[in-house]
């Protein structure tokens, strides 16, 4: 059974947390829950964007999710998006 | 007067066609910190490795595409260069835009960015180029609140949707391709701009089949108009082009003499599948056999029309060439009707099912078109709901992409294959 939608912000928050490294592909949190769709665990992702629990780190033609006090921009400081 | 000494991008002008470098020193003198640019570039050319670092965290609130970090590894030597990030703009469907509404773009980015502009990027956004991070939010708030301009897309976002002139100006558009690309712009507006994929994904729209955006070459799905009946041909237009009173392709090679036309040589003759003849004075073609490559409609404008049954083609999966070299799209839907009528219902439904798929099994950056040919049409053709046609097989019994299951085959694959052929020759 799918997770709950404050579960799953749990469990992605989770291994944005502990994951080895700290930039991480949405595919990377599809683990989080098998039985969440691939589209739901994207707007989910999203959502946790728009509160400031998560941000975007973008190559320019990929783009990769952090925990904002895990990542450092080019400046030195760390994101606010 | 210059900052850094050039030599080598100053050979870069000295050719006959225009010069970035002549742009970029001529822009200087207004923004000095284009100086920088000039001479980090040249400290590249000497050294033979950028100085660029690309990406980074830097975007506007809300949006997670539109915005690409980008940073000079020399930020003390070159400062004008220290953040020069890029902006993308979403271009208007078919690059209708007024000169007040560029004038406005360019004004704004001279007052945030470098105002160094790249018209257009390959997708077709506008590009600025280079500006620091502080500036980006200001920049975006009276883009969108002055001028009303949208950014476009970056990332493993739905890329700023393209699409041809269409029925607005072109008479072989067969799908209102500027309704197509404005709709399903909207429609997909949190895909564009924000992250949604293994990878980037584009889609392009080409009224017929001379595919004028090039959507076969470059889009994940290429909507291309097309027509499933017959050509329409006005035999009296043809016999006044046979008899030189229209000239070919709308005269657009008349600069020279090439002679009187030619139908046989020059229409006839050209057609990839033969499948035109002279019968009686008049054109016949065996429309069966059409592969809708257009030449006889292009040189012939006035005689040949696309047929009036039309629709759109949807072929799949071509890329630029990053990894594995360049891929063209394959074809999966021959025929679709593409109409505002029913908000093409029928194409998002495709679309959605492509995406559906792809995110579930595609790697991480891997366009759609890698992941089919890693997992093979057949299983492509099975996820879409589509049943193998012939046109779906690249060349008949050498690279068939179609292969039978057994539950398919009468007798299945131990069936007496000598008793079969007592009764079917091979």
């Amino acid at each position: 059974m799918a997770l709950s939608k404050d579960e799953l912000k749990a469990a992605i928050i989770k291994k944005a947390e502990t994951a080895p490294k700290p930039q991480l592909y949405i595919k990377d949190f599809y683990a989080c829950d098998p039985d969440t769709k691939p589209r739901e665990m994207k707007n989910v992702a999203n959502d946790l964007v728009k509160e400031g629990k998560l941000m975007f780190w973008s190559s320019g033609s990929t783009t990769m999710y952090a925990i904002p006090s895990r990542i450092k921009n080019e400046e030195g400081t760390s994101g606010v998006n | 007067m210059a900052k850094h000494e050039t030599p080598l991008l100053d050979e870069l002008e000295k050719g006959p066609w225009p010069s970035f470098v002549t742009d970029i020193k001529r822009q200087a003198e207004k923004k000095p910190e284009c100086w920088d640019i000039l001479g980090q570039v040249e400290l590249s050319y000497k050294e033979r490795i950028t100085h660029w670092k690309h990406g980074g965290i830097v975007g506007v609130f809300g949006y997670g595409g539109g915005i690409v970090g980008r940073y000079s590894d020399m930020p003390k030597r070159f400062p004008g260069v220290e953040h020069f990030h890029t902006v993308r703009l979403a271009q208007p469907a078919s690059k209708y835009y007024t000169t007040k509404h560029l004038r406005d773009i360019c004004d704004l980015w001279e007052k945030y960015g470098s105002g160094m502009t790249n018209m257009h990027g390959s997708t077709g956004d506008i590009i600025m180029l280079g500006c620091r991070t502080e500036a980006l939010e200001p920049f975006f708030y009276e883009l969108t609140h002055n001028i009303q301009q949208d950014l476009g897309g970056s990332g493993s976002n739905l890329r700023t949707p393209a699409n041809c002139l269409g029925q607005s100006r072109c008479e072989w558009a067969c799908y209102d391709t500027e309704e197509a690309c404005h709709h399903l712009t909207m429609h997909y507006q949190d895909e564009i701009h924000r992250p949604a994929f293994p990878y980037k994904f584009k889609f392009k729209f080409s009224g017929c089949p001379n595919d004028c955006v090039a959507a076969i070459a470059r889009s994940d799905v290429a909507v291309i108009g097309t027509w499933r009946d017959n050509i329409r041909i006005d035999q009296a237009a043809v016999k006044e082009y046979v008899a030189g009173n229209i000239p070919g392709n709308g005269g657009a090679h008349a600069g020279r003499d090439w002679g009187k036309f030619d139908i046989q040589k020059e229409v006839i003759a050209l057609c990839p599948t033969e499948c035109m003849w002279m019968e009686g004075g008049e054109l016949k073609i065996d429309d069966s056999e059409c592969t809708r490559c257009m030449h006889c409609i292009n040189v012939m404008p006035k005689a040949l029309r696309p047929g009036a049954d039309q629709g759109a083609t949807i072929c799949c999966g071509a890329k630029a060439p990053i990894l594995d070299g360049a891929q063209f799209a394959t074809l999966i839907v021959p025929f679709m009707k593409a109409s505002a009528d029913n908000e093409f219902e029928e194409l998002i439904e495709f679309i959605e099912k492509i995406w559906d798929w792809w995110m579930e099994v595609g790697k991480n950056r891997e366009r759609v078109g890698e992941t089919m040919q890693r997992i093979g049409l057949p299983t492509f053709i099975k996820v879409m709901d589509l049943e193998p046609i012939p046109q779906h097989i690249k060349e008949p019994r050498s690279n068939p992409y179609v292969f039978w299951q057994e539950e398919e085959v009468e007798g299945g694959f131990e069936r007496d294959v000598d008793e079969f052929r007592a009764r079917h020759a091979a």
